[in-house]
């Protein structure tokens, strides 16, 4: 090999360190650093000179791709011996050496012996053949499926066409391809992965506020949908997991940013699981029912939030456990979430869908409240647990009704009487009652507000009153009061009316005819409580009213 | 400048250069002049021999001088008029490579390769497989080890410059003092200056030709004549003759026609006459009323001459010839209206072997060379009808069979021991021929499914061998640097194109044949070589006859019209080329492919180039609207592109051979790769 006659330091692609190494390992020990350093540019321009012929034949394979063959062949050419012997078929793997940035080795695994001779014959690999088609016919591509399609060539972007079979009429949009930028790709793992992990709670807790805070999130709103609806279908056994996907779907509704009414009817089916299902989690320390308490309130927040929107939002809601809580083979934690469910959309839903049941329903909770006709703890103890969501549920209502009252109203000493003429004749209440909840499932009514929902204005109820022939004693009151009223402040003729309208434009008359009757049935409501809880509702009645009553 | 200090400037670089005694006469002679006589030298007085010395004497051996005088003469390239801007950045590729390659040659190899790395933006455009070799290029033993480099070395670029741009160059050069640069630009460019304006396209083919001496050696060779006219006799002439006589005596007839001159013109008038029918391929068989009623159109394109075959053409069989003159009868005329069909054979599970594919005349046979030295070919005319329905129509002709075989459809054949890189049909299909890794070229029989001959005579890999249009004759071509002429009968070759045989200036720079393909008249072979020419061989003679010089990489395919008047030619890059033969020059680079073109084939009648490229596609070219309009723009000077008529994409299938029928019907065949994932 001929060598130029030169002191200088060479600059090469291989370093003199590569020389000696390969000189060590063919057993040549005593290279002088001088020698390897004039033999690095030769090794070069050789190792250039072999790829540039494995190039060569490369292209007479009528390859575009570089294989261990072709430096074969190209070392072939040069009288040298092939290096590579027989492919393996697969690419080498490579692998980074640990504490270099570019350093690599083959990935060179030991295989046991055995392990090769039993394993199963790899499949035959298939024989050659030759498919034959028309490219072309007469100038023009057919298309068939052996040809390239044409609309990947034409337009790269949409590779399908949607296609609507409504009608020639509507014209075809193509469907707007959704990119999803990367960041936002990252943001919905790690936060599906805190959601699935439940190992971090804290950092679980940030995600929610950022959930809850951060603009810019709604691309990502159909993923979550999609994530909840699966994980929730999928996860019933896992309580933290469910409990965690509720606070991700509180999260989502209160981040003002989004606008989530479109995926409501994908994530409502999940949530409402999550209140009447009949188990969740599969622990006996799994408190479900803080998970129930907590998904009601969620529902509850919902429909307060979009029952302006979506009219049949609540009335399919409301109907959904109602249906839940009057099955009598429903088991009981169905029953506590419906209560509870029913219980969080506003007394007035209590009043008419719960206490209407109330009585039938006692009854039949009866025998499971008894400790000794029930022997099982656990039936007990979840029986307890729905009495008492039930007398919360009404107690809560009653309250309510009472604290309207006004402190010393003229049409008082009217409650007694009637109140009590009512009570006998239970049997015409009840069918009113009756017609009353089927308003409020009658899709025409909207539903406001989840409380006071009652005082929408329905003709029926407008004009039953004015049958009554009760005149309203105070013919003066504005009517369209816009401040928002807490309902504690009985002592005021004009709060209770707010109270009672809540805002809404409805006729004076209208109103008027409206507390009159809500007074008459709170009367009854009380009565009819009192007979079916003893003295277990009396700690709901305010001390004024209580006065009053007893 | 005081005298002595030239003097002294003098004295050292004699010393330096070893002419000791030079020095000694110099110094008496100073002594000598200090006797105060006279001064007969009047260097002294002369300010710019004064310069000249004084750069000499600056450190002979400083590699900084290189990048420092490239770097200002780049600078002021780019900086001049924008007018003659792109004539002057022409010189700055020659410039760069010959200073690299001095640096090298000084062992200043550190300096060499920043030097290289730091200017090869500018070149990598145009040049980036040239700057690839040179690249590993480090010690002076290695520019003399490397054919491109001691071509470049050896020879002269020739460079088309504008009278105003080589005053503007030799101003700056002489203003700047950079003899270096001066130097370099002396001693390896060749300048053509032309007076006027200066040309406006920027990438006109001939303003650099980078071989320059050899390009001199290329300009004398292409004075050659050469005879690109069609045989006599040939078989679209008896074609005419049967059409005009409607008998079934064609044979004697156009037996009795040898040498008749005055005949053959008439003929050839004829021949132009021949029909422009616009029948489909169903319709072939129609028979001879129709395409006599469609014969009547006429061509404008002027006749070809027809010359004596050099060679002792073989005899061919009546029913062979039968056959192929019911096929050119039958043809459908093409043209940029009248698109061909195209029918492809794909080949699946091939495993990523499959090195080359040919299909015969009519298409029923292809052939398949593989990696693992096996050749496979298939008989598409038996294998299911309902799939080749295409062939119904050619295949009446083909009377051999493939053995069929209980398991596989195709015939095996086995002989070669590597890789087999090319295979080609006899004309009439009971041949094949196949080359391989392994030096040999193998002859097998389509009928008897076995291997006839085996030709050994190349030295290295056999990349190509193709049969000549009448058969019996091949040519082949190696790694070995030479392209060879055999027949069938003889195991030695009749003919080696060489090198040194023709001339000394081609043997440098002759490198590897790539590729090989006859002329239609039997009488030439074009060989595309990797050293991004193509050359035309005398078969007769073995002289070189033609030199192509224009590809900017190696040259993959060719292809010869059918009236041998051009001939076309792809590259590595995706550029095909348009030649007239008898001027060698191109008549227009056809752009559109961005892969190695495989394949290329003209269609019957010469109106419409196929190629077939890796990146997937079939293209179709309008050659016949360009030629015309080259030679009625020819005046204007205008360059026009060929037009690009179709694309076909095929679904992840490189073409690697397409071949139309002589019927007119494309057939392009292909291995299905997996896209990458």
């Amino acid at each position: 090999m001929q060598l130029a006659v030169e002191g200088e330091e060479k600059m090469s692609i291989v370093p003199k360190e590569t020389i000696e190494v390969i000189a060590q390992s063919i057993g040549i020990t005593n290279l002088s650093p001088e020698a390897a350093l004039m033999l690095a540019p030769d090794v070069e321009y050789r190792v250039r000179e072999i790829m540039q012929e494995a190039i060569k034949c490369m292209r007479h394979s009528k390859r575009t791709t570089l294989t261990a063959s072709d430096v074969d062949g190209a070392l072939n050419l040069r009288n040298l011996e092939p290096i590579y012997g027989f492919g393996s078929g697969g690419p080498i793997r490579f692998r980074k050496a640990i504490g270099h940035r570019d350093l690599f080795y083959t990935d060179d695994r030991e295989v046991d012996f055995k392990d090769v001779i039993e394993a199963p014959l790899p499949k035959a690999p298939l024989d050659t053949e030759i498919v034959c088609h028309w490219l072309a016919i007469e100038g023009v591509q057919p298309a068939i499926p052996e040809n390239a399609p044409l609309e990947v060539i034409r337009a790269p972007a949409e590779n399908q066409i949607y296609q609507q079979k409504d009608g020639p009429l509507i014209d075809i949009r193509l469907p707007v391809k959704h990119v999803l930028s990367k960041e936002l790709q990252l943001y919905f793992q790690k936060i599906a992965e805190l959601t699935l992990s439940k190992s971090n709670p804290s950092l679980f807790k940030e995600a929610l506020v950022s959930l809850a805070s951060d603009s810019g999130l709604h691309p990502l709103v159909p993923y979550f949908t999609n994530f909840i609806a699966d994980e929730v279908s999928r996860g019933l056994n896992d309580f933290l997991l469910l409990f965690n996907l509720m606070h991700v779907v509180r999260s989502l509704l209160q981040n003002p940013h989004i606008h989530i009414e479109p995926y409501l009817h994908q994530l409502m089916p999940s949530v409402v699981t999550c209140l009447v299902s009949r188990k969740l989690g599969n622990r006996f320390a799994d408190n479900h029912w803080d998970l129930r308490d907590f998904t009601a309130n969620l529902v509850a927040l919902i429909c307060k939030r979009f029952g302006n929107t979506y009219i049949t939002l609540q009335s399919r809601l409301t109907k959904t456990l109602v249906n839940a809580l009057l099955d009598p083979k429903k088991a009981l934690t169905q029953h506590y979430g419906a209560i509870q469910g029913l219980a969080a959309l506003g007394h007035n839903v209590v009043r008419l869908l719960v206490l209407s049941n109330l009585e039938p329903y006692l009854s039949l909770l009866e025998p499971e409240l008894d400790a000794e006709k029930q022997k099982n703890q656990m039936k007990s103890y979840e029986a307890w647990r729905v009495y008492g969501a039930i007398l919360r549920a009404a107690g809560l209502c009653i309250h309510d009704r009472l604290k309207i009252f006004p402190t010393l109203p003229s049409p008082s000493p009217s409650f007694p009487s009637k109140g009590k003429g009512k009570v006998i004749s239970t049997e015409p209440n009840k069918r009113k009652l009756g017609v009353d909840s089927s308003e409020n499932r009658s899709p025409h009514k909207r539903l406001i507000a989840t409380d006071g929902s009652d005082g929408g204005p329905s003709p029926m109820q407008v004009d039953r009153p004015t049958g009554d022939a009760n005149p309203p004693q105070n013919s003066v009151r504005p009517s369209s009061s816009e401040q928002a009223s807490d309902g504690n402040a009985p002592e005021s003729r004009n709060a209770k009316e707010k109270d009672d309208s809540k805002g809404r434009a409805i006729t004076r008359k209208a109103i008027l005819d409206q507390i009159w009757k809500d007074d008459l049935d709170s009367g009854r409501l009380l009565v009819k409580l009192h007979q079916l809880y003893g003295d277990r509702i009396l700690p709901f009645i305010p001390s004024t009213e209580m006065s009053l009553f007893l | 400048m005081d005298p002595e200090q030239v003097d002294e400037f003098v004295m050292g670089y004699l010393k330096k250069k070893g002419f000791n005694s030079a020095a000694k006469q110099l110094q008496e002679a100073l002594h000598h002049n200090n006797g105060g006589t006279f001064n007969s030298t009047d260097y002294h007085n002369d300010p710019e021999l004064t310069k000249l010395i004084r750069s000499f004497s600056q450190s002979e051996n400083d590699p900084t001088r290189y990048r420092d005088g490239y770097s200002k003469l780049r600078s002021w390239a780019y900086n001049s008029l924008d007018l003659y801007k792109h004539e002057l950045l022409r010189v700055m590729y020659p410039v760069f490579i010959h200073c690299y390659m001095d640096l090298v040659g000084k062992g200043h190899t550190r300096e060499a390769r920043a030097f290289f790395n730091s200017f090869r933006k500018d070149h990598e455009m145009i040049h980036l497989r040239d700057l690839q070799k040179l690249e590993g290029v480090l010690v002076p033993s290695h520019l003399e080890e490397m054919e491109f480099a001691r071509s470049l070395r050896q020879s002269k670029v020739n460079i088309k410059i504008c009278q105003y741009s080589y005053d503007l160059l030799l101003q700056y050069l002489h203003r700047t003092e950079s003899t270096l640069m001066l130097g370099i630009i002396n001693e390896h460019i060749n300048f053509q200056v032309y007076s006027g304006q200066p040309n406006s396209s920027s990438d006109d083919i001939d303003a650099v030709t980078i071989v320059g001496s050899f390009q001199e050696t290329a300009d004398h060779i292409n004075q050659k004549e050469i005879q690109w006219g069609l045989l006599e006799d040939s078989l679209e002439d008896r074609l005419e003759k049967t059409g005009s006589l409607l008998s079934d005596s064609e044979k004697g007839q156009g037996e009795s026609k040898d040498g008749d001159v005055d005949d053959s013109k008439k003929r050839s008038n004829e021949i132009g006459k021949q029909g422009s029918s616009l029948k489909k391929l169903k319709k072939d068989k129609a028979g001879n009323a129709t395409a006599k009623v469609a014969r009547q159109e006429t061509s404008i394109v002027s006749p070809a001459p027809r010359v004596k075959p050099e060679l002792a053409l073989p005899v061919m069989s009546t029913d062979v010839e039968e056959s192929i003159l019911e096929d050119l009868r039958n043809r459908v005329q093409l043209s940029s209206v009248a698109m061909p069909s195209v029918s492809f054979y794909t080949f699946v599970n091939t495993h990523n072997g499959l090195n080359c594919a040919s299909i015969s005349h009519d298409g029923s046979l292809v052939a398949g060379g593989f990696s693992d030295s096996s050749i496979k070919v298939w008989n598409m005319a038996k294998i299911g009808q309902a799939g080749s329905g295409a062939l119904q129509g050619e295949s009446d002709t083909n009377d051999q069979n493939v053995g069929p075989n209980g398991r596989r459809n195709y015939t095996l054949l086995l002989g070669h021991s590597g890789p087999v890189y090319s295979a080609t049909f006899s004309p009439p299909g009971d041949f094949v021929l196949s080359s391989s890794a392994d030096t040999t070229i193998r002859l097998w029989s389509t009928q008897l499914n076995a291997n006839l001959v085996c030709y050994k005579g190349h030295n290295y890999p056999v990349w190509d061998v193709q049969f000549s249009p009448f058969g019996h004759y091949f040519a082949s071509c190696s790694h070995d640097r030479t392209a060879r002429i055999w027949s069938m009968d003889r195991v030695q070759p009749l003919r080696i194109m060489a090198g040194h045989l023709s001339d000394v200036d081609v043997s440098v720079s002759l490198t590897i044949v790539r590729c090989v393909q006859w002329h239609p008249n039997c009488n030439y072979i074009a060989t595309g070589s990797s050293d991004k020419t193509v050359r035309l061989w005398d078969v007769q003679t073995g002289e070189c006859v033609r030199i192509f010089i224009g590809h900017r990489s190696m040259v993959l395919s060719l292809a010869m019209s059918p009236d041998g008047r051009y001939m076309a030619s792809g590259d590595e890059d995706g550029t095909i080329m348009m030649w007239d033969l008898s001027t060698a020059r191109c008549i227009t680079p056809l752009m559109g492919h961005n892969s190695c073109v495989w394949s290329l084939s003209y269609s019957g009648e010469g109106s419409l180039l196929a190629s077939g490229s890796a990146d997937c596609t079939v293209k179709l070219w309008d050659v016949t609207s360009s030629t015309k309009l080259t030679k009625a723009e020819e005046k204007n000077g205008n360059t026009n592109r060929l037009r690009s008529l179709r694309t076909f994409p095929t679904k992840s299938t490189p073409v690697h051979a397409l071949r139309f029928s002589r019927r007119n019907l494309l057939f392009a065949a292909g291995a299905l790769s997996k896209p990458a994932s």
